[in-house]
């Protein structure tokens, strides 16, 4: 940097910076108003005690302390008792249990579903079926063995 | 005393000071009163230099001494009563000049103009100050946060460097090198505000 531009603005930074000192020390050295400490007592006055979170009452403050065990022995009750009355009241829901689901083989599952529609029954036939004629027809083959006891005797007449 | 009553005695028990604390009350009290009595006009100059109002400030101030009414019973453990009230009254301006809304600068010079101490001079030439003094506080309020928070901090002649560190919760050294910064940044804007007239 130029040697004279570098004094111009050492020269320009001092003068800002008397500036700015000067501003900030009269802010800074501004008087308070009058009675300010006044207003401040009277503000803190007003203010309600409220450092504590609990706090007894004043005339339990010097008694004996038997009257603060029994306050303490009622809010205990009062406080185990409502929980009790509350837990008794309140039963956890009722779960109802699924059957075992049982896979029958070569048959369809109902895929675990809780509940399976009735089907419709199929058509019942209220009379025997006539035969057709080609069905009388049909030349019915006795079966061997009963052919084969056709040819034999009776037992009946081979004793005689 | 039966073991539950005793036991009910005992978790109903309250520190002493709690109960039978008359005395202590009005000796924390005494101590507060004194405490207002010798910094309220220093919290209100700090107050007035980041809100520039005079009711705003006195409001601070009294939040300030209010919130040092409610943790009373840790007077004792403060060391540095000042600086303590000082970093107290800074967060209280901090966050309300946060949440308010920019003034016009008239307003900034009317109220200088009103606050600011006769000291011989006219009234025009108070005007004369109290607009350059708010150009000047224009060109601060256009600085980082930190540096500018720092800026104002070193004004109070009263404050020490590392007791503005404390204040700030930074070590002295981040101090002085914001401090050089936010300088060498004021010199910017005020050679740049000048050229332009």
């Amino acid at each position: 940097m130029n040697p004279e531009k570098a004094r111009g603005h050492q020269s320009d930074f001092a003068s800002t910076s008397v500036d700015v000192d000067a501003t900030l020390r009269v802010i800074a050295n501004l008087p308070a108003p009058e009675g300010l400490e006044e207003r401040v007592h009277a503000a803190l006055r007003k203010t309600p005690r409220m450092a504590r979170v609990l706090e007894w009452p004043v005339h339990f403050r010097s008694e004996s302390p038997w009257i603060r065990t029994a306050a303490a022995a009622t809010i205990a009750f009062i406080v185990v008792g409502g929980g009790w009355g509350v837990y008794s009241r309140v039963q956890p829901a009722k779960v109802v249990a699924m059957p075992p689901h049982i896979m029958q083989q070569g048959g369809f599952s109902n895929a675990g579903a809780a509940r399976t529609p009735q089907t419709v029954n199929g058509p019942v036939l209220n009379h025997p079926v006539a035969q057709t004629p080609a069905a009388a027809h049909v030349v019915q083959m006795p079966a061997k063995r009963e052919q084969r006891g056709a040819t034999k005797k009776p037992d009946s007449v081979q004793a005689k | 005393m039966s073991a539950s009553q005793a036991v009910f005695a005992g978790w109903m028990e309250f520190p002493k000071s709690a109960v039978d604390d008359e005395p202590r009350q009005h000796a924390e009290e005494q101590a507060l009163a004194a405490l207002v009595d010798e910094y309220a006009s220093t919290l209100y100059r700090v107050a007035f230099s980041v809100l520039r109002n005079a009711a705003d400030a006195e409001d601070a101030v009294q939040e300030a001494f209010v919130r040092v009414l409610r943790h009373r019973d840790r007077l004792d453990e403060v060391r540095d009563r000042r600086v303590w009230l000082i970093r107290i009254v800074w967060n209280i301006v901090l966050d309300r000049k946060r949440r308010a809304k920019t003034r016009p600068e008239t307003d900034d010079v009317s109220e200088l103009t009103r606050v600011l101490p006769a000291g011989g001079l006219s009234s025009d030439e108070r005007a004369m100050a109290a607009q350059m003094h708010t150009h000047v506080l224009r060109c601060v309020d256009q600085l980082p946060p930190k540096e500018r928070e720092v800026l104002m901090l070193s004004a109070f002649e009263e404050l020490t460097s590392v007791e503005i560190a404390s204040v700030l919760g930074i070590t002295e050294s981040s101090v002085r090198s914001r401090l050089f910064r936010a300088r060498n940044l004021m010199a910017g804007l005020l050679n740049h505000s000048r050229s332009l007239r």
